[in-house]
C-alpha cells in the first residue's frame, strides 16, 4: 500500500483497518522515509548558544590580509545608532541622560540639505529621550521625524512609523521606540536612496552620528574613565563621512553648513585616530565643543 | 547608511532568512533594520566594515535563499585578526535556506570587518544578506 502523508486522503484508502493499526504504518512510514533521508555532509561542528545541528564550512583563517579586498567593499562603514554607545555608557555608570535632552522645538528649515542634518539628529534625539525615558519627548520628536520626512517629499515612508513611535511611548515600550526610530532612519534613507538622492540620505546619517557624538562626549566628560573616552575612537566612520562629503555634488560641498561639519571632521579626525586608544578628557572636551556648536547650526533656522 | 550592495528585490528573500536565522537572538538582541547583500560566486568573498564599542556584544548572521549552499561569516579585526567568540554555519538546516552566524565581545573600540563567503552552492551566484544586533536592555 502506498503510504499518502496527507491524512484525508490516507483515512479513505486504509478505512478497512483500526485506526491505531494506520498510526501505526503512517509512523514506520515517516520513519522509514526519515533514515533513508541523506544527511548534510558533516564537516565540523561546533556548539553555539541557542543553535543546535551546526556545521561549519572551514576554520576561518586567524588572521586576513584586509588590503586583499577590493577597496570600495572595505570603504564602506556600517554607521552604529546611538543606542549602541548609549547602552554601554549606561554600563560604565549612571548618565544623567535628562539633562542631555534638547529643549528646543523643532523648525522646519529651507534647505533640503539642512532638514536631512536635523532629520538625523532628530532621530539621534529620540534614542537619547528615550534613555530619558521622557514619553511626551519621544511624541514630540516622532511627530517631528514626519514633518521633516514631509519637508522632503519622504512623509509616506514613516507615517506608520511616527505613528508607532506615539503608541508605544504611550506605553512605555522603550525597546520598541528604539526599533521604529531605528526604523523610521532606515525607511527615510531608503526612500531617499529610492529618489535617487543618496547625499541627503548620507547627510542623515552625518546628522545622526553629530547628535549622538554631542551626547557621547557631554557624558564621558561628566564622568571621565579611559574605557567611556575609548568609545571615541571610530576612525574609520569619521573617514568614511569624510568620504561621503568629498563626493557629494559640488553645490552641496559648497554649502555653508556642510563646508563647517567637513572642517569639524578634520578637527575630530587626529584626536579619534590615535593609536593608543586614550583620548584624554580635554580632547573629549574639543570633540564636544565642536559637535555641540555644529549641532545647534542645524537645529537653527534663519 | 553605507551598504555594501543596496538591497533589491532579488536577495528580498536572502534578507528574510537572515532575519529569520536571527529569531534565536531577539529577545536580548537589538537587530539593525540596514541589511548588506548581494550576490557572490563560490569562493567569493565579501567585507562589511563595521564600528563596533567596547563593552556591547554583537550578533552577525547571514542568509542566503541557496538552501544547499554553504555560507559563512566571520569578524576580524582591524589588523586583521580573527575577533570573533564563536560561530556557526547551517547549511541544509532547514527547507529553504541557508545560514551562518558570528558572535563577537569587541576587546576593543574600534573598527571591525565581516567577512561574508560563499564556500560551496549549485548557483553560480548565490543571493546573501548580513544583519547585525546589538545587546540591548530589555526594559519596558
Amino acid at each position: 500500500m502506498k503510504i499518502n502523508f496527507n491524512f484525508n486522503r490516507f483515512s479513505l484508502k486504509c478505512c478497512s483497518l483500526q485506526p491505531a493499526t494506520c498510526f501505526l504504518l503512517l509512523f514506520l512510514a515517516s520513519l522509514a522515509t526519515l533514515l533513508a533521508a541523506p544527511l548534510p555532509e558533516p564537516i565540523s561542528t561546533t556548539t553555539p548558544a541557542n543553535q543546535t545541528a551546526t556545521q561549519q564550512a572551514s576554520s576561518p583563517p586567524a588572521s586576513l590580509n584586509l588590503a586583499a579586498f577590493p577597496a570600495d567593499s572595505v570603504e564602506d562603514v556600517v554607521v552604529p545608532v546611538p543606542s549602541e554607545i548609549f547602552s554601554v555608557l549606561d554600563k560604565l555608570g549612571n548618565p544623567n541622560w535628562k539633562a542631555q535632552l534638547r529643549v528646543n522645538k523643532t523648525h522646519t528649515p529651507e534647505e533640503r540639505s539642512q532638514i536631512a542634518l536635523l532629520l538625523g539628529s532628530v532621530i539621534a534625539e529620540g534614542f537619547v529621550a528615550v534613555e530619558a525615558e521622557d514619553a511626551e519627548r519621544v511624541k514630540d520628536l516622532g511627530r517631528d521625524v514626519l514633518s521633516l520626512a514631509e519637508a522632503v517629499n519622504v512623509r509616506k515612508s514613516v507615517i506608520a512609523r511616527s505613528k508607532s513611535i506615539i503608541q508605544k511611548a504611550d506605553t512605555r515600550d522603550w525597546r520598541g521606540v528604539r526599533t521604529e526610530f531605528d526604523g523610521a532612519r532606515n525607511d527615510v534613507q531608503a526612500a531617499m536612496d529610492e529618489m535617487n538622492d543618496r547625499n541627503l540620505a548620507q547627510l542623515v546619517s552625518l546628522g545622526g552620528w553629530l547628535r549622538g557624538t554631542d551626547v557621547l562626549t557631554s557624558i564621558v566628560d561628566a564622568n571621565y574613565t579611559s574605557d567611556g573616552a575609548e568609545l571615541l575612537h571610530q576612525p574609520e566612520l569619521v573617514r568614511y563621512f569624510k568620504r561621503s562629503i568629498n563626493g557629494m555634488s559640488p553645490r552641496l560641498r559648497k554649502n555653508t553648513l556642510v563646508l563647517r561639519i567637513d572642517k569639524v571632521l578634520d578637527q575630530i579626525t587626529p584626536i579619534i585616530e590615535e593609536k593608543n586608544h586614550v583620548i584624554t578628557r580635554e580632547k573629549i572636551q574639543k570633540i564636544h565643543s565642536l559637535t555641540s556648536e555644529i549641532v545647534s547650526l542645524i537645529n537653527t533656522t534663519s | 547608511m553605507a551598504t555594501v550592495a543596496v538591497v533589491k528585490a532579488t536577495v528580498d528573500d536572502a534578507l528574510s532568512f537572515a532575519y529569520e536565522a536571527a529569531l534565536p537572538y531577539h529577545k536580548q538582541y537589538a537587530f539593525r533594520k540596514d541589511a548588506w547583500g548581494g550576490d557572490l560566486g563560490v569562493n567569493d568573498r565579501q567585507v562589511v566594515t563595521a564600528q563596533l564599542f567596547k563593552g556591547n556584544q554583537y550578533w552577525f548572521v547571514l542568509g542566503s535563499d541557496v538552501k544547499t549552499a554553504v555560507v559563512s561569516v566571520h569578524l576580524y579585526d582591524e589588523e586583521g585578526k580573527l575577533a570573533e567568540t564563536e560561530s556557526w554555519q547551517k547549511p541544509n538546516d532547514k527547507k529553504h535556506f541557508s545560514a551562518a552566524g558570528a558572535y563577537i565581545v569587541p576587546k576593543n573600540t574600534g573598527t571591525y570587518f565581516a567577512i561574508v563567503q560563499i564556500h560551496q552552492s549549485p548557483e553560480e551566484r548565490t543571493h546573501w544578506a548580513l544583519v547585525y544586533g546589538y545587546k540591548d536592555k530589555v526594559k519596558k
